[in-house]
């Protein structure tokens, strides 16, 4: 089974831009991204913070619909899910 | 009505919206807040399309170090208030709108009186929660937020409509780290214009609007990208279900 994930901005720079990624039955959505950022240790501290928990800023979209972060652990993902995974800018 | 040297000056634009679009920009006043890397690209697109008048807020002096992007100022301003070369320029470029520039840091106290009966914000600021209060601000008058933010070569803009669209805290109930972020002037430059076009769009009454839509681009990629955002009934600022 897998998943598209698309990372944005600096997400986009570290992680890469579209993974196609597999994964096992019963992954939640928060392990299926630290399973995907964890290639890259600059990448998954961008995301994630010393607990393992998203950062509060970050912007989850699965199937272009919002996720709280905060839920993701309890959305398991399903085949041919799109996620999107975006770091808000602020500069000007 | 438009003089013989305003029909001149917009002749080029005016094949697309005749007097009556270019009367609506003439009779529009806009806000800028910002007058750095997303404000001159905005503020020089929007006073030579015609805007009547803008009102352009900054506090800040001209460093060296904002020459890479920040276009209204030259290397003659290192030193000059950001209003004083801001001014000077906006009228270089067209001595037929008026343009108000305002040396003064938004904040709680005076963000509301400053914006005034401006018909739009545009956001060029470098920090959220400025954005935040022009968020609010907008909420309150009930006027248009033309938000934009850039990091690298990356960037992203919407445009918030009070009462249609999500408000600026729906869509970014949590700001990102303060930084001093990198930035190559290209990214302003790519962002601030969508923020304009937007802006002359929204005057116009003309073209889609990027309203539910966060317009996201990458400039390494040269690809623009569209997420979806919807409003949060829960949002501190304009949820319905949110406690008074």
């Amino acid at each position: 089974m897998s998943v598209k994930i698309r990372f944005f901005a600096r997400f986009r720079e570290l992680l890469g831009t579209d993974v196609i990624a597999e994964f096992a039955p019963g992954t939640s959505l928060t392990g299926l991204i630290k399973q995907v950022a964890g290639k890259n240790k600059e990448g998954y501290d961008a995301i994630f913070d010393e607990n393992g928990t998203f950062r509060e800023f970050v912007i989850l979209m699965r199937n272009t619909k919002r996720v709280d972060p905060a839920e993701s652990g309890n959305i398991m993902v399903t085949d041919g899910d799109e996620i999107a995974v975006f770091p808000p800018v602020a500069g000007g | 009505m438009l003089s013989e040297r305003e029909r001149e000056r917009y002749k080029r634009q005016m094949m697309l919206f005749g007097d009556e679009g270019q009367e609506r920009l003439k009779k529009a006043h806009i806000f800028i807040a910002g007058a750095g890397g997303l404000g001159s690209p905005i503020a020089i697109y929007l006073a030579v399309a015609g805007v009547g008048t803008l009102t352009i807020v900054d506090m800040d002096v001209v460093d060296r170090s904002n020459l890479n992007r920040q276009i209204l100022h030259f290397d003659t301003d290192t030193g000059k208030k950001k209003t004083v070369s801001a001014e000077e320029k906006l009228r270089a470029l067209n001595s037929d709108i008026i343009v108000n520039a305002i040396d003064e840091e938004i904040g709680g106290a005076n963000a509301s009186r400053l914006v005034g009966r401006a018909d739009g914000i545009v956001d060029a600021m470098d920090n959220f929660p400025t954005r935040y209060l022009l968020n609010e601000v907008a909420l309150e008058k009930k006027i248009p937020l033309f938000h934009g933010a850039i990091r690298g070569f990356h960037g992203q803009a919407t445009t918030i409509l009070p009462g249609k669209t999500p408000c600026f805290r729906c869509i970014f109930p949590k700001a990102p780290p303060k930084e001093a972020f990198p930035v190559v002037g290209t990214t302003p430059g790519i962002i601030g214009t969508v923020q304009a076009n937007e802006v002359l769009k929204y005057l116009l009454g003309r073209g889609n609007l990027l309203t539910g839509r966060l317009f996201v681009w990458d400039g390494l990629e040269s690809r623009a990208d569209e997420i979806c955002v919807e409003a949060d009934p829960c949002c501190i600022s304009c949820g319905t279900s949110k406690t008074p």
